[in-house]
């Protein structure tokens, strides 16, 4: 337990000398002052573009087209700025040598990964917390009195889709040596999900759901419910990663 | 008992045999140095501190039995590696700090311990990040952060193979000042280094321990019966070289000029039996010395 918090704060020391921390927290915070804007200035934008030949009717933007753009970037370039920064979680320490060091000193291999995934999570969390607050204030204040049901609920699957990608990555990291052949693992079972995702009666389970349902959730057109299936197995696959990178890690010779 | 002991160890990687049934026993206070090509030792370490799984045998740290991926015998272990590698953003205090906070010491022992150490290894002063440090200053850190919880035993991985002669003659120091309060293991392949500071050496050979124990008990057993002899002029060396008692095929006589160098191979022959050749000649030598083996010709034989 003391090397799991010991490890936790040296982690989260280094994201924030590393600048990692930084890069994740501000790619995060303009996408969230950016979503509502562009949902708002889209329109005008468009129309500078008209000459007096051409007419394009525009419905006015709603707080549905920020929201829309929230999910998409988050799902899009922020799952990918999320994947490539945590990409060397272990293969950074392990080819340099520096986790060598503190392992001899009594420093327990599950500790390393515990405290390797809380530290992706908590800066995840952050990350999207900061996002979502910020799209949220902006929506309110530029589209006032427009309801947006299970907003919440569908941020919350999409937090709780970056565990399951974390641990994902954390298993591949693990597994392979160098961080190209642990973004490739995190790569190919993320397409694996997605090519699953074809077959309706996957869906269901499937844990990519829970980043592709998000817009359906708020317009309606999707269930809350029928999500809970993909929750459970995604909760159940998150922990089934970690558990099997700790035993992984423990075999490795290094 | 001793503080470390090695059973019976095998390890291959591959179809190459590093290691055929290695037996050793580091004695407490002592400097241990164990000389062996390249690899060999540090996969031995490795082993030790678990980082490495053996094909079979035992180790034993403090009477604890060493399991590979677990690390709870590595409290009584200091370990410096041969490129010792730390967290460029961090500087040495804040580096020390942590691997304390491993170890579980309290806050307080950590601060006096990492400036004693600190000032022991010369970087009282180097308040920057270690990102910025020479090979040497690493070098010197990794040390202070082997010592950091006062281990009973410290292991240390060629600490001088990459460092100029200074620095070699300052590590070195380092070590020997350490000597009282621990124990130390090192491979190298620096024979010299092993004459200045260690008390004992092992000399690891095709998988197996080839020569073991205290430096000069090992001097003792292999001193050859060899003998330089140097006479006030050519003329004598010349018809002592010559004489017939001498030519022997068990006996070895090289001359450079008023010098000439005896090697009894035979085990019944000893120096008195020169003594006798030389009084018989009546010739007085100005100098009569018996050859002391040196590390580098044992080291030669035991591997050959």
């Amino acid at each position: 337990m003391r090397g799991y918090l010991v490890f936790l704060k040296k982690e989260l020391f280094e994201y924030t000398k590393t600048y990692k921390l930084l890069i994740m927290v501000l790619v995060f915070v303009i996408f969230g002052i950016t979503n509502p804007l562009v949902a708002k200035l889209t329109p005008v934008i468009l129309k500078s573009f008209m000459t007096d030949g051409i007419i394009i009717t525009l419905p006015e933007p709603t707080a549905y087209d920020a929201w829309m753009q929230f999910f998409k970037n988050a799902t899009q370039m922020g799952i990918i700025v999320m994947v490539i920064l945590f990409s060397g979680v272990l293969s950074s320490e392990l080819s340099k040598g520096t986790l060598i060091n503190l392992l001899t000193k009594g420093l327990s291999r599950k500790s390393v990964i515990l405290s390797k995934y809380t530290c992706m999570v908590l800066v995840w969390t952050v990350s999207i917390a900061l996002c979502f607050g910020l799209t949220y204030g902006y929506t309110v204040y530029l589209f006032p009195k427009e309801d947006t049901p299970n907003l919440l609920f569908s941020v919350s699957c999409l937090w709780l889709f970056g565990l399951f990608l974390l641990a994902v990555l954390l298993f591949s990291a693990a597994l392979v040596k160098s961080s190209y052949g642990c973004l490739f693992i995190t790569v190919i079972v993320m397409a694996a999900c997605i090519i699953m995702n074809i077959i309706p009666s996957i869906h269901r389970y499937n844990p990519i759901s829970l980043a592709t349902d998000n817009m359906g959730l708020l317009v309606g057109s999707i269930e809350a419910s029928s999500l809970y299936d993909a929750i459970l197995v995604s909760s159940l696959f998150s922990m089934i990663f970690v558990s099997l990178s700790a035993m992984i890690f423990q075999k490795k010779q290094l | 008992m001793g503080i470390l002991e090695i059973k019976q160890l095998y390890k291959c990687f591959g179809h190459h045999k590093v290691l055929k049934g290695l037996d050793m026993d580091v004695p407490e206070h002592s400097i241990f140095g164990f000389v062996g090509k390249n690899g060999a030792g540090k996969t031995t370490m490795k082993i030790i501190l678990g980082l490495l799984k053996a094909d079979s045998g035992s180790v034993t740290v403090c009477g604890e039995e060493v399991r590979y991926g677990e690390t709870k015998t590595n409290r009584n272990i200091g370990f410096l590696p041969d490129v010792p590698e730390f967290y460029g953003y961090m500087n040495p205090l804040e580096y020390l700090k942590l691997c304390g906070e491993i170890t579980g010491l309290t806050k307080s022992r950590i601060k006096t311990r990492s400036e004693e150490l600190l000032e022991l290894v010369g970087l009282k002063d180097a308040n920057k990040k270690i990102g910025g440090f020479s090979r040497g200053m690493k070098q010197r850190l990794g040390i202070a952060q082997a010592l950091l919880n006062e281990p009973k035993l410290l292991i240390c991985d060629e600490p001088t193979s990459a460092l100029d002669p200074i620095g070699r003659k300052e590590i070195l120091d380092i070590l020997l000042a350490a000597k009282g309060k621990t124990t130390i293991v090192f491979s190298t392949h620096i024979l010299s280094d092993v004459e200045r500071i260690c008390d004992r050496i092992a000399v690891l050979h095709d998988g197996k321990l080839a020569l073991c124990g205290t430096i000069s008990e090992n001097k003792k057993r292999h001193r050859h019966n060899g003998f330089a002899i140097e006479f006030e002029n050519e003329k004598d060396a010349l018809l002592f070289e010559n004489t017939e008692e001498l030519k022997h095929p068990s006996i070895n006589l090289s001359r450079d000029g008023n010098a000439v160098t005896v090697l009894l191979t035979d085990s019944n022959m000893d120096g008195h039996f020169i003594l006798d050749v030389l009084s018989q000649m009546r010739i007085v030598p100005l100098r009569f010395e018996v050859m002391e083996p040196t590390l580098e010709s044992m080291f030669m034989e035991v591997v050959q």
